[in-house]
């Protein structure tokens, strides 16, 4: 995508920084200015942005984002620089000097040398490295692609292989391995490779579509006009049509490249982000953005366009919307007014989502206000499915980020609120059940899981061409390839990690509840999509478990609700409805809760019908709760006794059963099962409490026979003489 | 004693707060049935009564005369509310061995008033309202003769006898569903119950004649299944409406018609209970509402089950939705009555909480069809696949019945599967309940805290076994008609019962659940097992009988 961002073209329009907005820039920015540096280069394949003086070269590393982090510098001889990109092991440099020319540098040895090609017959339009197994490097050259092995002790370049085609500008981007080269008279007509780890991918030849404004103009498509965009783990393709006003979305698929539908635009320069796997259509001209979620199946934009705000800017909203007005004429080097305007034209957009002031060489990341998208959504069904998909980087410069996500603190206050405002209980069942659903997913993808400690999959899915959902073939009609792809750890960029499926990577993301059935699920799976390699940084789940669902909802809402307990009890069946349905554990808290909601409002006979339905599920702490509120009420006691027993729990039982009175019974079963950790004075106590010397006999008895040494303990004295004390008045009757 | 030689049985209420003073003795009489019988006749059995009340309350204020057996009859007492008795006779046989029992009458003496109470109120309170009595005379009139047709077979009122001992009248029957199933039973009756906004409503629903869920208390939970088996459930709707053509209702009412014919010789007694058949048109500015009358309920277009009996809304032609009295809360409640295929849903609407009366209860049923029809459709299936049958509940080479005092709850054999029993062995059944009655009753009046453990195994005359067994709560009895010549025989014959539920009492555990692939949400032989394993305690303590004796034998 280098070329591109050091392609684009300064755009005039006005700027502001409104109160209400859905994404925003966080403040301070990076500084990427360095004394006498000049342009500004963008490697994002390393994602490092670079900026070169006379003998050198700096390198910001921009993920994880950190506006404070120092360059790293390294010298390079004096040239004039088209591009710089290092390679994926950073171990060399590779600088485009001209259009002929590309130096390498090995950081190591400072060795270097130079590759050409026929000036007579060809021209170098850019080049990336890749992961690929069989290439390290890959030319983009009028003629075609070159990929080349890079061979670091002979100093040369070995052509492995060469795509001949005619190619007037490309497009690349790292995290999705994928190369579109336009020719053609208007540039529309596309070839694409997509250069992983494990293979490499031709895709299909396809048009783009292209509206004509008068008979006979042939408007020409540029390399800025079309973005590859990557989100939930597929690539699509997204062209602007200036004559039509439209933005319209290409998937693209191993074998096939589907037209998904169109995008209204409102500005003659678009610029497109993907920050969390929501789309963001910058309007540069409109200076505003307007934010899509392509997971849905309708083009509907998530909110209505509004500007981008800046945050954190330590100044008042209104002087800096004055101020910014000035930009135009302003060029100063401290972070002022005039450099904290919003989509000016000095704005250069930086795969995924970031965007390099390049006047004041300022570094910006697109960041998404997920409160105020949910706020100004009332469905609140479809907001947390919206939560539920985003995957925020617990990134340690994001303050707010600590423990909990952002989606999930929301999702998680989201439904309290719904609860404490006693909204229907469909509605809330099903809000409920929508995290529900998705905790599952991520539990089946291993997602939530990835959440805690960074876990890569390397399971290889093997299609079978059979199962290809109906719907998808019905569309597409296309076949299925294995393929892999390339993962990037959050910690070492540069380190190719596991290779993994990427058939699978779709399916971690649907966690949609319209697709949990079971054939719709499979589909998933077995999608046959074109995916990318994602460089994924360690990424949080806004999963919510049962478990947190407890402490963060229904235990709080407990505390703050007052009255009638048949609500929230409502709710909680709901959850276990939809726990139940997904197959998914519930843990012993939440059970503990409805019994303490019943029992504090005595409805002991639904409580009851709840245990024997096992509704609640059996597990010693429901029995000790049930103990517990058995104070009350002999059944709700009894209950918890009975699970006691078939819990197998035999000590506790004969402990209780002992505490009841109900010694010759505990003495049985203890015999039964064999238990014999009680103390057996604990049975005497119990029969001489009960004063019946008859029973007193038998527990004696059975202790003196069943009871190796019984006999000689004290325990047996003592309550030998009780016993004859207790028999004698009788006799003296 | 002047009871007839023609009638067996006799059933009366009176009111000792009433006709204290030399002749307004018939002030006390609330109801008598026959209602032929003469006054003096009538007299005389309450006036046995009251004085024996009168006496034993000398000894025992609190708990008063419960039975007196003479030599022909037995008297079953009941003191359905403070000072007002509702006393049974029943006729001995000439056997040596006792066809009723009387805790199995009493009940029947404590349905009649509990379902009463809960359509018309307390007596007293009627009293009250009325000091003359006379509406309440024909609200009990029509009420109690109502009920007793359903026992009527031929001519002869057929009691609770000996052939019901593996019955337990005032317990609901449940349906054993897994959870899964109950879940999702809940999540209707959460869906049902807020359908009338805040208000708190309570639900009962049914799936064929057992009982799938409950909010309501025990009491009322009892009342209420009673009254949807006798007259709400498809089963109790298509009786009716096979009866409608001949069978039932022809020979019923012609039963009755004759019967009152016979025994109402004089007018006096039918103007003082009021008329038998009572028809809304016929004096009246008071409609004495009939809600045990047969073959009044029908299904609606759209589910609802719908009566005449309530009358209609003044000057409309809407029926009247039929009201209740809860006992726990005392609040008069709408019953609403939802069907679909075997599901019958019963929703309690407060009468307080609905403000524009018909038009309010209206909108709220509509609101229920909105909310929850899907999961009525959704549970309707889910309990269909799972259903057992009539003989879901039978344990081969067993019959049982197992009543859960604390819950209210039995289980027991088919009927249809008792029946095979023999005389002896049904009679010598009812004996042992007898005695556990009076064990239990005696338990009681020890007043511990600590209930007793119990347990009976009788050799019937045709060498079958009879067995009881009570803990905690919890009864179980059984009859081993073709168990060996031994006593270790029957109760190995228990054990293997008893060890087969601890098996299945162990498998369940939540974790081995949920690793294996869920089962269809039930089956029939393990969920009987399953829901046994209430009574598990019960069950597992049949070979310490061999114990006991062994300990016994050597003191």
């Amino acid at each position: 995508m280098s070329g591109k961002a050091s392609t684009s073209k300064p755009n005039i329009g006005l700027s502001g920084s409104d109160g209400l907005s859905h994404a925003y820039i966080q403040y301070p920015p990076l500084r990427c200015n360095v004394p006498g540096s000049g342009e500004l280069f963008y490697d994002d394949g390393n994602k490092l942005v670079l900026s070169s003086t006379s003998d050198q070269v700096f390198s910001w590393k921009v993920c994880p984002f950190d506006p404070l982090i120092d360059p790293t510098a390294d010298s390079i001889s004096e040239g004039p620089i088209i591009a710089i990109r290092y390679s994926l092991d950073t171990k060399v440099i590779a600088i485009q000097r001209s259009n002929l020319e590309i130096q390498f540098w090995d950081r190591e040895t400072g060795g270097t040398f130079s590759h050409k090609c026929r000036p007579e017959s060809e021209s170098i339009i850019g080049f990336f490295w890749t992961d690929s197994q069989q290439c390290d490097i890959v030319l983009v050259k009028t003629s075609g692609l070159d990929l080349y092995a890079y061979n670091s002790e002979s100093n040369s370049l070995q052509l492995v292989q060469a795509k001949k085609l005619n190619v007037s500008w490309y497009v690349y981007t790292h995290e999705s391995r994928l190369v579109l080269l336009a020719s053609g008279m208007q540039c529309k007509t596309f070839h694409g490779f997509q250069i992983s780890s494990a293979d490499i991918v031709r895709l299909p030849r396809f048009e783009m579509v292209m509206a004509k404004s008068e008979a006979n103009s042939k408007p020409v498509l540029a390399a800025e006009d079309v973005f590859i965009v990557t989100v939930y783990g597929r690539i699509y393709c997204l062209q602007v049509d200036r004559v039509a006003m439209l933005l319209h979305s290409y998937r693209l698929y191993r074998d096939a490249v589907i037209q998904q539908g169109s995008l209204p635009i409102y500005s003659n320069r678009i610029a497109v982000s993907v920050v969390d796997n929501v789309l963001l259509i910058h309007q540069v001209d409109a200076k505003v953005v307007i934010l899509y979620d392509l997971f849905a199946d309708s083009r509907a934009p998530i909110s209505a366009p509004l500007p981008l705000l800046l945050r954190g800017f330590p100044r008042s909203s209104t002087s800096s919307q004055s101020n910014g007005r000035e930009s135009e004429s302003s060029d100063s080097n401290v972070l002022s007014s005039h450099e904290a305007v919003t989509y000016s034209n000095t704005w250069t957009f930086l795969v995924p989502d970031l965007v390099c002031d390049v006047a004041n060489k300022l570094l910006w990341k697109f960041n998404l206000d997920l409160e105020a998208i949910s706020a100004s959504s009332s469905e609140v069904p479809s907001v947390l499915e919206f939560l539920q998909r985003r995957r925020l980087e617990a990134n340690k410069s994001t303050r707010a980020v600590t423990t909990v996500p952002v989606a999930k603190q929301l999702c998680l206050g989201i439904t309290r609120t719904l609860i404490l405002e006693h909204r229907p209980v469909p509605v809330v069942a099903k809000a409920v059940n929508v995290l529900v659903t998705s905790y599952s997913h991520s539990i089946k993808t291993g997602n939530y899981l990835k959440g805690l400690k960074p876990e890569k999959t390397s399971t290889s899915v093997q299609n079978t061409g059979a199962e290809v959902s109906a719907i998808e073939t019905d569309v597409i009609g296309k076949s299925v390839i294995h393929e892999s792809m390339k993962r990037v750890d959050s910690g070492s960029v540069n380190k190719a990690s596991t290779v993994s499926s990427l058939d699978s990577e779709d399916d971690s993301w649907s966690a949609n509840p319209k697709h949990n059935s079971k054939a719709a699920h499979s589909a998933y799976v077995e999608q046959s999509s074109l995916q990318s390699g994602q460089e994924e940084s360690q990424l949080t789940s806004a999963a919510i478990s049962p478990d947190e669902m407890y402490s963060f909802v229904f235990s709080p809402v407990d505390e703050e609700m007052v009255g009638d307990p048949s609500y929230l009890v409502a709710i909680i069946i709901e959850f276990l409805h939809s726990a139940n349905s997904e197959k998914i554990r519930v843990l012993p808290n939440v059970y503990v809760l409805i019994i303490q909601l019943l029992a504090r409002h005595e409805r002991y006979a639904e409580l009851g019908l709840f245990v024997l339905n096992k509704i609640l599920e059996p597990s010693k702490e429901v029995a000790l709760q049930l103990l517990e509120s058995g104070r009350q009420n002999a059944q709700a006691r009894k209950l918890g006794l009975d699970m006691l027993r078939q819990l197998g729990l035999h000590h506790d039982y004969v402990l209780l059963l002992v505490q009841d009175g109900y010694y010759l019974e505990a003495l049985r079963y203890a015999r039964k099962y064999r238990v014999d950790t009680i103390r057996p004075s604990l049975f005497l106590e119990a029969a001489f409490v009960s004063n019946d010397s008859q029973h007193l006999a038998a527990v004696l008895r059975f202790f003196a026979d069943f009871l190796p040494g019984f006999k000689n303990t004290s325990d047996h004295n003592r309550y030998c003489r009780i016993l004859n004390e207790m028999n004698s008045p009788i006799t003296r009757e | 004693m002047g009871v007839s030689s023609n009638e067996s049985i006799q059933l009366c209420i009176f009111d000792l707060r009433r006709g204290q003073n030399e002749g307004q003795e018939l002030d006390k009489i609330l109801f008598f049935f026959p209602a032929g019988l003469p006054f003096s006749k009538q007299l005389s059995v309450i006036g046995l009564s009251e004085g024996l009340i009168t006496f034993t309350r000398i000894f025992s204020p609190e708990a008063a005369c419960e039975v007196i057996e003479a030599e022909r009859h037995s008297h079953v007492f009941h003191e359905a509310e403070p000072d007002i008795w509702i006393i049974m006779v029943v006729e001995k046989s000439n056997d040596s061995e006792p066809i009723w029992r009387d805790d199995a009458l009493r009940k029947v003496l404590k349905e009649i008033h509990s379902l009463f109470v809960m359509f018309h109120g307390s007596i007293r309170a009627m009293l009250e309202k009325e000091p003359g009595g006379g509406l309440t005379r024909r609200h009990l009139y029509s009420f109690i003769m109502d009920y007793l047709r359903d026992f009527l077979a031929g001519k002869k009122l057929l009691l609770p006898s000996f052939r019901d001992c593996l019955k337990e009248r005032r317990t609901v029957q449940m349906l054993t569903i897994g959870r899964e199933a109950a879940i999702e039973v809940q999540s209707l009756v959460r869906v049902l119950e807020s359908s009338a906004g805040n208000t708190i409503c309570y639900s009962l629903i049914l799936f064929q004649d057992l009982l799938v869920s409950t909010t309501l208390s025990p009491d009322d939970t009892i009342n209420l299944f009673t009254y949807a088996v006798l007259r709400l459930t498809p089963h109790a709707l298509s009786a009716g409406t096979s009866s409608w053509s001949y069978l039932r209702k022809g020979s019923t009412a012609s039963n009755v018609a004759t019967e009152s014919n016979v025994a109402h010789p004089n007018s006096m007694s039918e103007s003082f209970y009021g008329s038998s058949d009572i028809s809304s048109g016929e004096d009246n500015h008071y409609h004495v509402v009939r809600p045990l009358q047969s073959d009044k309920w029908s299904k609606g277009k759209d589910g609802y089950l719908v009566t005449d009996l309530w009358g209609a809304e003044v000057g409309t032609w809407v029926f009247a939705t039929p009201t209740v009295l809860l006992q726990q809360t005392g609040q008069k409640m709408y019953l609403c009555v939802y069907q679909h295929r075997s599901l019958t849903l019963m929703l309690l609407i407060p009468v307080s909480s609905v403000l524009n009366g018909e038009q309010g209860v209206s909108a709220v049923r509509q609101q229920v069809i909105e909310n929850a029809s899907l999961k009525i459709l959704k549970v309707e299936e889910k309990l269909s696949k799972g259903w057992g049958g009539e003989n879901a509940y039978h344990v081969s080479g067993y019959r049982y019945l197992l009543v859960d005092g604390d819950r209210n709850i039995s289980r027991a054999s088919p009927a249809t599967k008792v029946t095979t029993l023999t005389k002896e062995s049904l009679l010598a059944m009812n004996k042992l309940r007898q005695e556990v009655e009076l064990e239990k009753n005696r338990a009681k009046l020890d007043s511990c805290n600590v209930e007793k453990d119990l347990e009976m195994c009788v050799r019937a005359k045709n060498n079958a076994w009879v067995i009881s067994r009570v803990t905690r709560g919890k009864e179980l009895y059984m009859v081993l008609e073709k168990a060996n010549e031994t006593l270790l025989y029957a109760s190995d014959a228990v054990e293997k019962f008893s060890d087969s539920l601890e098996i299945i009492t162990n498998s369940s555990k939540p974790n081995l659940a949920y690793l294996s692939i869920p089962k269809p949400a039930e089956n029939t032989n393990c969920n009987f097992l399953s829901w046994l394993s209430m009574a598990g305690t019960a069950m597992e303590h049949f070979h310490w009988t061999k114990e006991n004796q062994a300990c016994g034998a050597r003191k």
